[in-house]
Order: structure tokens, then C-alpha cells, then sequence
């Protein structure tokens, strides 16, 4: 098992909020722009990242049957510091990101990382994994936020793109909009994968 | 069992409580940072020195419960001199009480400007207290004495709001009066 490999996994494989489909609460609130997805993925990643990496180390240290109480202590504790850290130095993303900063700790990605592979494996490929799926998580959620930014307001990251009578979309920005740009999001690379597994099984035989 | 997640509770409550620590004077600083620094900036001009950054706490005695009250200050600078002072002050209005930020220019104690930072009045009667057109008709008014609803362009239909604002800016005055050497240092 190649470092490599459990890294880019993360990035098209089981990329969580399109092949998953975990974590959903959060790809679905707060991609209003590309700069809160992008705030929330990276704010993910680092929870994720350090949480994969505490939970490899403890892992014969925490006997089974706590586990899960276990991992959701060092999840809480990550999280608890991220959101610190975000209302001292990011001030206004954590205003725009609001309750859902606390709410990575109920983010089933990482509680599914930790429980799936870094209760499992040692650390340095944990860390991969987590960093894998945290930019990947932090790339899909970019990249819908863009997407409804875009339709739902006219600007991609605050910049004005359309030309002055250019009248926005605002649907996109509220949440049906979401559940609808999402949807989009799952057709388009369900429909690229199959191409991509009809490609493969054609070579083979 | 009981061991390990003791001690694991015990590691992430004191790493927690290092992060808290660290980060409680900058979360303190972009609070007011993003929440009154639009008042502060309504308030005071010209000045060349960081408001938030150089606020001064003075205690004011204390609530009803016994707890200490705290006034802040923001002192507008120039060539590291104060020339003036912003700070809150509220008084009820119609409904609630009004928050609003009174920026007084310290020598000529004349008004540089006042801004509602918080009400409940009610839209588009006690709402209007917001509008420039009457927080405005306070600039460069003096604070020698106690300001009365005839000095200033009180809204129509909305005289509780109007009083409650003019209320706040008096007793913004008593403050000054009484704080004025510890707001200059």
C-alpha cells in the first residue's frame, strides 16, 4: 500500500460529498460562495488530518470498546481549537460559516476516516488518508460554491463577473439551490465514472 | 479502559484550555474589531492611530448583581495625542434600550458624531433614528450642557425614539465628565 495511493484516493476514489455522499450538512449550507466552501473544507481537513493521525497513534492504546467515545474526544478537542483559532484570526469566515464550525465534529467524514482507516492503520499513512480526503472535500466544496456563486450572484470570490445588467440567479444561492447544484454535481461525475469504467472493462477484454 | 479515556479527557481539557488562553486577546480585539470598528469609523475622523487597538477600559462601578462594568474607550490619535474619544452609551428608547456610539472631540467637548449601534425601535417610525439625516443633525453640537429634543432634528412620530437617543448622548456627557482624565492619558 503506497503512500501515494492512499493519498489521491481521497481525491477522485471516495471523494466524500460526491462518492460518499458524507458530509452533506455542511457541502449543502455553507457553499453560498467558493470562499466559505473553500474556509469549511480547509477548516475540515486540518480536523481531519490531525484527528487520522492522534487516533493511528492511540490505536493500541484505546481498547475497542470505547473507541468511538475516544475518537469523539479528540475530534471535539481539534474542532474546539479550530473554531478558537478561526474567531481570532478569520473573523468575518466565522462569521459567514457560523454554527457549522462546531458542527465538524458531527461531520461523518471524519468520524468514518477515523473509525475506517486510522483506527486501522499506522500513522503516516492515516495522515494521507486525511489529507486525501480533506482536499478533496475541500475541492468539491469549492468547486459547488463556485459554481453557485457564480449563477446565484454574478462574482467568483467577491469579484464582479457579468456585465451591469447581468440579473443573478438568486435561487442558486439559497438552499434549493443546493440541493439542485449538488444533484448536478452527482449526474456529471456518475456519468464521467461509468465512461471512465465502460473505458477500462473494454481494455480488458 | 476508564484509564485511557481519562486520560485522553484530561490531555484535550488542558491543551484546550493552553488554546483558549493564547487566543483570548485576539478574539477579544476582532470582536470589536468587526463589530464596532463601522461605529468607531462613523464617529471619529482623522485620526491616525489603530482605535480598536489602543481602547482603553475603565471600570464604571457595578451592575446590580455586584459584577464590575466596564466602559471601553476608543481614542482617536494624531501625533500620539488624543484629540478625541468614541464610546457606547444606551438609554430606552420605545421599545428596548438604544445602543449608540458617541464620538466627542475631547478640547472643544463639541459632538464629532454619534451612531446607533443597536435598537429594537420600531421600522419606519423609531427605526428612522438610523438614518443620517438625524444622527447627523448631532455633528458639532456641544456637550456644555445637557442637549434637549429642540437642538437636533427630531423625527416626527417617533418622539420616544428621539428622546431615548437623546438621552444616551446626555448621559454619554455625565460619563465624559466624569471619566475625562482617565479616557486622556
Amino acid at each position: 500500500m503506497s503512500l501515494a495511493k492512499e493519498f489521491t484516493k481521497g481525491l477522485w476514489e471516495i471523494v466524500p460529498p460526491f462518492r460518499l455522499v458524507l458530509g452533506l450538512c455542511p457541502t449543502l449550507a455553507v457553499t453560498t460562495s467558493a470562499e466559505n466552501g473553500m474556509g469549511m473544507g480547509l477548516a475540515t481537513t486540518f480536523v481531519l488530518v490531525c484527528s487520522n493521525l492522534l487516533v493511528s497513534l492511540l490505536r493500541k492504546v484505546i481498547p475497542s470498546k470505547v473507541r468511538i467515545a475516544a475518537y469523539v474526544v479528540i475530534i471535539a478537542s481539534f474542532v474546539v481549537i479550530v473554531e478558537l483559532m478561526m474567531q481570532a484570526y478569520v473573523f468575518p469566515l466565522y462569521q459567514a460559516l457560523g454554527i457549522f464550525i462546531p458542527l465538524i465534529v458531527v461531520n461523518c467524514i471524519i468520524l468514518g476516516r477515523a473509525e475506517a482507516f486510522a483506527g486501522k492503520n499506522s500513522p503516516l499513512p492515516s495522515i494521507a488518508d486525511g489529507l486525501g480526503v480533506g482536499i478533496g472535500y475541500t475541492i468539491s466544496l469549492t468547486v459547488l460554491g463556485a459554481f453557485r456563486e457564480i449563477l446565484g450572484n454574478g462574482t467568483i470570490w467577491s469579484h464582479g463577473l457579468f456585465w451591469d445588467g447581468f440579473e443573478p440567479f438568486t435561487f442558486m444561492v439559497r438552499a434549493p439551490g443546493a440541493f439542485v447544484a449538488l444533484g448536478c454535481f452527482l449526474a456529471m461525475i456518475n456519468l464521467v465514472s461509468a465512461k471512465l469504467d465502460d473505458r477500462k472493462r473494454r481494455a480488458q477484454s | 479502559m476508564l484509564v485511557v479515556l481519562t486520560v485522553i479527557c484530561a490531555v484535550s481539557g488542558f491543551s484546550l484550555a493552553l488554546v483558549h488562553d493564547v487566543t483570548r486577546e485576539p478574539i477579544e480585539y476582532s470582536r470589536l474589531k468587526f463589530v464596532k470598528e463601522p461605529a468607531v469609523k462613523a464617529v471619529l475622523s482623522g485620526y491616525q492611530n489603530d482605535p480598536i487597538k489602543d481602547r482603553l477600559v475603565i471600570p464604571v462601578g457595578t451592575d446590580k448583581k455586584g459584577k464590575p462594568v466596564k466602559l471601553i474607550v476608543f481614542p482617536a490619535k494624531k501625533d500620539g495625542k488624543t484629540f478625541a474619544v468614541a464610546f457606547e452609551s444606551a438609554a430606552g428608547g420605545y421599545h428596548g434600550d438604544i445602543g449608540v456610539m458617541v464620538g466627542v472631540d475631547i478640547n472643544s467637548k463639541k459632538l464629532s458624531g454619534i451612531s446607533i449601534v443597536s435598537h429594537t425601535e420600531t421600522p419606519g417610525l423609531g427605526a428612522r433614528i438610523i438614518e443620517p439625516n438625524f444622527t447627523d443633525s448631532f455633528k458639532g453640537k456641544s456637550l456644555d450642557k445637557d442637549l434637549g429634543v429642540s437642538d437636533i432634528s427630531a423625527l416626527s412620530g417617533a418622539t420616544f425614539s428621539t428622546k431615548g437617543v437623546v438621552t444616551a448622548v446626555n448621559k454619554a456627557r455625565a460619563t465624559l465628565d466624569k471619566y475625562r482624565d482617565k479616557m486622556v492619558q
